[in-house]
């Protein structure tokens, strides 16, 4: 029997001034060695599970608590955090405000030096851990001077230091790009295997939760509704639906496969499901062609935005674009991707005159945009920038989605319609008198959104819409978009999350240091996984899958979605 | 809860973490820092202290009525301080810049406290005020000869705060600003902005005017400035105030002991 | 404008002191400044203090964008001292009649006939090089010194380490909250609002709304960063151990005398023989 690390009995939490319970009657052991992953939908109480392993819930926060929690053998309500400290290592999901100290070496020394670790004892663990998550040699750097993904290893490489018995992380990569995202991963997943380090991870992305955890725990309204193998869980796709969880395109994939009587098992991992659809082209199953829909060609007339030679160099000397000449016709859909630093937001800050050329043009409606000022351009082109919460500024919802129609000089009545529309067309209505700020993560995202469609601009720009969303979540902003784009809207949407724009987007742009990689239509994109590598993209598992089953099949099968990858087997007339 | 739950209720001791005064010190370091990150947006020029008047002055007394007299005087200075040394430019003389930031969010946070224990506070912070005054207009008639009649106008602003913080109006402007009616907020933030200012203004012209004995021309020039500057830092502290006490009662944040919103 | 906080990147003494004897090497240089009054020794200290600063390779554009600065404050202290300051002058120096610099023709709307003194314009000059010699003292003690050192010791000064973290986090964060600032500004224009049309009363307001957003953005984030502290273990007790060492060395001990022995040397010929007084035996030559 290998050793239980946290133990939970029968507990029940209920935050202060709350009437609903946000945990109710858990019970868990995770063992010494595990990847324990938890998931569940933004509010299924993830973070508050986390923070009741080292005592912050209900020590912190006061409210009811009930049942029992050990930590390495030590009841978290009869011993202080601090001393609950020593055991449990915690990594959050901003990488910003985690990072506490104005060095690598001190972040690391901080935790040790308040457990009263011996200073020459600290100077020996700091390299140490620092080796452990590949961050060797940047003692002295500030955490500023740090990527995304290195500051997410840095606070994993702190929380290590104090040699806890569970690391702890919560929405690790939620902030970060693709590469980033994929260091920590990997990262975590070496602790796990290489120093048998016990691992809870909550985290929204099932591909990787699939690939590295050995358990999982699902959580939905503080209940623990089922614990399993990722086998076990991944493929219980009902289950995973009904929780409004993403399942991983693998295990999609071949479950609508097995909905057409076709005999296969459900892999959850990429490389099983390569077997799974070896196995299945050898015992010949029959194929179909594809019925993929056409491709709209909207390149008609005067661009809407034209950019030619544009280069851009920020002030500390940083050249973020190279000669970038693109243009966008009005009504497309255009998917803008590649790594952080890439040179995305740089660009279309260019289409609002957020930024000036260095050198080259931008013409907006035929006009040069050096002519035009923000404020003009962004009733035309709405731009939706990353954090909702810092485009937030008036006190009741209603205030913030008339604050652009009072600045455009529309009149009172005009402003009244306006904002009652855009209010109820993202459901907000009710909630116009609320402040914004009282309002959930999700909810606060889709006022700005309101806020900016209300000036009725022709070209919509998310920026990281989906970023920090669940998979309910990320699909309603991106169904407002494909609303608008049917509308006859431009829309221009940049994200890392490639699996969630198939069935919206046309057209992608490809960046890579500051240059475009490739502009092709999405189904084509896709597939150049050489020029997707080069800026550290990776497909989605769907086009992956469709690449291997070219390779058995010899045909070209360009499929994007596990849908359309499920579509090409026929359905078995049951015969076996 | 809807139901019982199974496991047994605990008693739940409530450590709570590092605080000052009530004020956790998270709360007091984001504050510092939003104080030392608007040190650098210039306002206007202040000439009696040398320098110009950065817009973080505008949240010095909003600092002491959210986190208290004490932990608003540790996270305006620490702010200030930082400030100067990051954003010299618009700081001027060192000391004088942070005494300014942390007698205004201190005075702030004392009127109308509800502490018991601090219920006389208010008369430290006269006495230190009055010492001040004296120092300063003291200087300016008996050394540098300054007429009474423009000792009287320049220092309006002081003595008015300072008479204003004497009577019961100290403890109105908390009312006001604990109010559920957002016009009285906005007046008790303005008025309140008046006072903890005045007083600030007091104690650091104590230290400028020993240093630059400003002559009389000034004195008259400044009788005018000084409470149209005076003016537009309500204004501020108003607009300011109002807005983040709203969003605090919206958010719904655990709020500092000594808080009076 | 640079964000970080800035050290010098040259080795020199400076450097090399502890944090302690350079603090109080500030409070006792500026305390200094604030009782002398001798134009000639404000200007001698302030002189020394400039050189020290080159010396120890803080940045020649920080000291140059802190005297553009304070140019227009300092026009103002020479003109005003120089044609008003005509009492204080007269009691400190005992003249009756003071020195005619120049005078402004009768004839001359408003300021017609007024007239620039010898003794208002040096004493001028000595406030001028007295606010010189306090500016410039704090990039001197504080670009010398380490973050690490700054912390530690504060702590080992026995200023209580609640205040020392808080000064440090402050350091920490007070960039994201600039940089939010600038985003604020950007959601706004990005809503219709025309910075371009604007007059500065206008900007100002601006200006002043966008502090709500940000103070209540860090107030939520405030809420994580208290989670993130305990979890590591934070009480703000200084009872800790200490990844950095600050022992004072035979340089620091000799540095806290010396300015020791100078404070009540200044303070003692001050007060007893005038040493730094206006007009007093420094400044004899001048009048």
């Amino acid at each position: 029997m290998s050793d239980i690390i946290a133990c939970l009995e029968n507990v029940s939490y209920q935050y202060p001034r709350s009437i609903e319970p946000v945990l109710s009657e858990i019970n868990l052991s995770i063992q010494k060695g595990e990847f324990f992953g938890l998931i569940g939908p933004t509010g299924a109480g993830k973070t508050t599970f986390c923070c009741a392993l080292n005592g912050i819930v209900p020590q912190f926060y006061g409210g009811r608590f009930f049942g029992k929690i050990e930590i390495a053998g030590l009841d978290t309500l009869e011993h202080p955090i601090s001393v609950l400290a020593k055991h449990v290592g915690q990594v959050f999901e901003d990488p910003e405000t985690q990072l506490i100290a104005t060095s690598v070496e001190n972040e690391i020394a901080f935790a040790l030096e308040n457990l009263k670790v011996p200073r020459e004892e600290i100077i020996r663990r700091i390299p140490r851990v620092l080796e452990m998550v590949r961050l060797e040699g940047t003692e002295k750097k500030h955490p500023a001077e740090l990527s995304g993904g290195q500051k997410q290893r840095l606070a994993i490489a702190a929380a290590l230091a104090a040699q806890p018995d569970l690391l702890i992380l919560d929405e690790p990569t939620s902030q970060l790009d693709p590469v980033g995202a994929d260091e920590v991963f990997s990262t975590v997943s070496e602790l796990n295997k290489e120093l048998g380090m016990t691992i809870l991870m909550c985290s929204h992305a099932s591909e990787e939760m699939a690939e590295y955890a050995t358990r999982i725990g699902l959580l939905s309204n503080g209940s623990l509704l089922s614990v399993g193998t990722p086998e076990e869980i991944y493929a219980d796709i009902p289950l995973l639906i009904n929780n409004n969880l993403r399942v991983p395109q693998v295990a999609s994939t071949f479950y609508s496969i097995k909905q057409k009587n076709i005999p296969v098992s459900i892999p959850v991992r990429l490389e099983e499901g390569k077997k799974v659809l070896t196995e299945l082209i050898t015992k010949k199953t029959q194929l179909t062609t594809p019925d993929l829909k056409d491709e709209l060609v909207h390149k008609e007339g005067q661009p809407l935005i034209q950019i030619k030679d544009l280069e851009h160099t920020y002030p500390d000397g940083t050249k973020a674009l190279h000669g970038v000449s693109l243009d966008i016709h009005t009504g497309e859909y255009l998917l803008v991707i590649g790594q952080n630093g890439a040179g995305k937001s740089t660009l279309v800050k260019h289409f609002l005159n957020l930024l000036k050329p260095t050198s080259g043009t931008v013409v907006i409606n035929g006009i040069d945009s050096k002519k035009l000022t923000v404020s003009a351009l962004a009733a035309n082109i709405g731009y939706i920038a990353q954090n909702p919460d810092n485009q937030i500024f008036n006190m009741t919802v209603w205030d913030e989605v008339s604050f652009a129609l009072k600045n455009l000089k529309f009149s009172k009545q005009e402003i009244e319609t306006r904002t009652e529309e855009s209010l109820k067309s993202m459901g907000l209505y009710e909630y116009k008198d609320r402040h914004p700020l009282s309002l959930p993560k999700g909810d606060r995202a889709r006022v700005v959104i309101a806020a900016i469609l209300a000036m009725e601009p022709d070209t919509i720009i998310f920026d990281e819409p989906t970023t920090g969303q669940d998979f309910r979540g990320a699909h309603y902003i991106l169904d407002i978009s494909r609303k608008l784009h049917e509308m006859g809207k431009t829309v221009v949407v940049i994200t890392h999350h490639l699996y969630l724009m198939p069935d919206y987007a046309e057209r992608v742009i490809v960046m890579g240091k500051g240059t475009i990689l490739l502009d092709a239509p999405i189904r084509q994109a896709y597939f150049d996984t050489e020029k997707l590598n080069s800026t550290y993209l990776t497909p989605p598992q769907a086009v992956l899958l469709s690449i291997k089953l070219s390779e058995l099949t010899g045909e070209a099968y360009c499929l994007l979605t596990p849908a359309e990858l499920a579509s090409v087997f026929t359905t078995n007339g049951g015969a076996a | 809860m809807s139901a019982t739950p199974r496991g047994e209720e605990r008693e739940v001791k409530n450590i709570g973490g590092a605080s000052i005064d009530g004020a956790p010190v998270a709360y007091i370091v984001v504050l510092a820092a939003v104080v030392t990150a608007l040190a650098f947006i210039p306002f206007s020029v202040v000439m009696a202290s040398g320098g110009s008047f950065p817009m973080n002055q505008g949240i010095f007394g909003l600092i002491g009525w959210v986190l208290g007299p004490i932990a608003g005087a540790v996270s305006s200075g620490i702010g200030a301080l930082i400030g100067v040394f990051v954003a010299p430019h618009t700081a001027g003389v060192w000391f004088v810049t942070v005494i300014g930031a942390i007698v205004t969010s201190f005075a702030a946070g004392v009127m109308g406290t509800k502490n018991e224990k601090r219920k006389s506070w208010w008369i430290g912070v006269v006495v230190v005020t009055v010492i001040a005054f004296a120092i300063y207009v003291g200087r300016a008639l008996l050394v540098n000869g300054i007429r009474l009649q423009w000792a009287i106008l320049a220092t309006f602003v002081n003595w008015s705060s300072l008479l204003l913080f004497i009577l019961p109006t100290r403890n109105l402007v908390a009312k006001w600003i604990g109010s559920k009616n957002l016009v009285l907020v906005a007046v008790g933030l303005a008025l309140g902005t008046w006072i903890s200012f005045g007083i600030a203004h007091t104690v650091q012209n104590a230290f400028t005017y020993t240093m630059f004995n400003w002559p009389e021309e000034i004195w008259v020039m400044l009788s005018s400035v000084i409470p149209i500057e005076f003016i537009s830092r309500c204004a501020i502290g108003a607009v300011i105030g109002t807005g983040v006490i709203v969003g605090l009662r919206a958010i719904g944040l655990v709020k500092p002991t000594e808080a009076i919103y | 404008m640079s964000m970080k906080f800035q050290t010098v990147e040259r080795d020199s003494i400076f450097t090399r002191l502890d944090f302690r004897p350079k603090i109080y090497m500030m409070l006792v240089l500026t305390v200094v400044a604030l009782i002398w009054e001798s134009p000639v020794v404000q200007l001698a200290l302030a002189f020394l203090i400039l050189i020290a600063c080159f010396f120890s390779g803080v940045k020649m554009k920080f000291i140059r964008t802190i005297l553009l600065i304070m140019i227009p404050f300092y026009l103002l202290l020479l003109i005003t001292h120089g044609f008003f300051n005509i009492s204080q002058v007269q009691s400190l120096t005992g003249k009756t009649e003071l020195t005619n610099l120049f005078s402004i023709p009768e004839n001359w709307w408003l300021i017609g006939g007024l007239s620039f003194s010898l003794e208002g314009f040096w004493y001028g000059i000595n406030t001028i090089f007295k606010t010189l010699t306090i500016v410039l003292v704090v990039p001197l003690v504080i670009f010398t010194t380490d973050l690490d050192n700054i912390i530690v010791g504060m702590v080992r000064a026995r200023v209580p380490y609640k205040l020392a973290f808080i000064f440090s986090a402050t350091l920490r964060f007070f960039p994201l909250l600039f940089s939010e600032i600038g985003n604020i500004i950007q959601a706004q224009r990005l809503r219709g609002l025309a910075m371009e049309k604007m007059n500065i009363i206008q900007r100002v307001s601006v200006y002043a709304k966008v502090a709500v957003p940000l103070i209540l953005g860090a107030m939520v984030q405030s809420q994580q960063l208290e989670i993130v502290l305990q979890s590591k273990a934070f009480s703000g007790d200084p009872d800790r151990t200490y990844l950095h060492e600050s022992i004072l060395s035979r340089l620091d001990y000799a540095v806290l005398i010396f300015f020791t022995v100078f404070l009540i040397a200044a303070f003692v010929s001050w007060a007893v023989w005038g040493f730094g007084a206006f007009a007093g035996p420094t400044d004899h030559f001048l009048f």
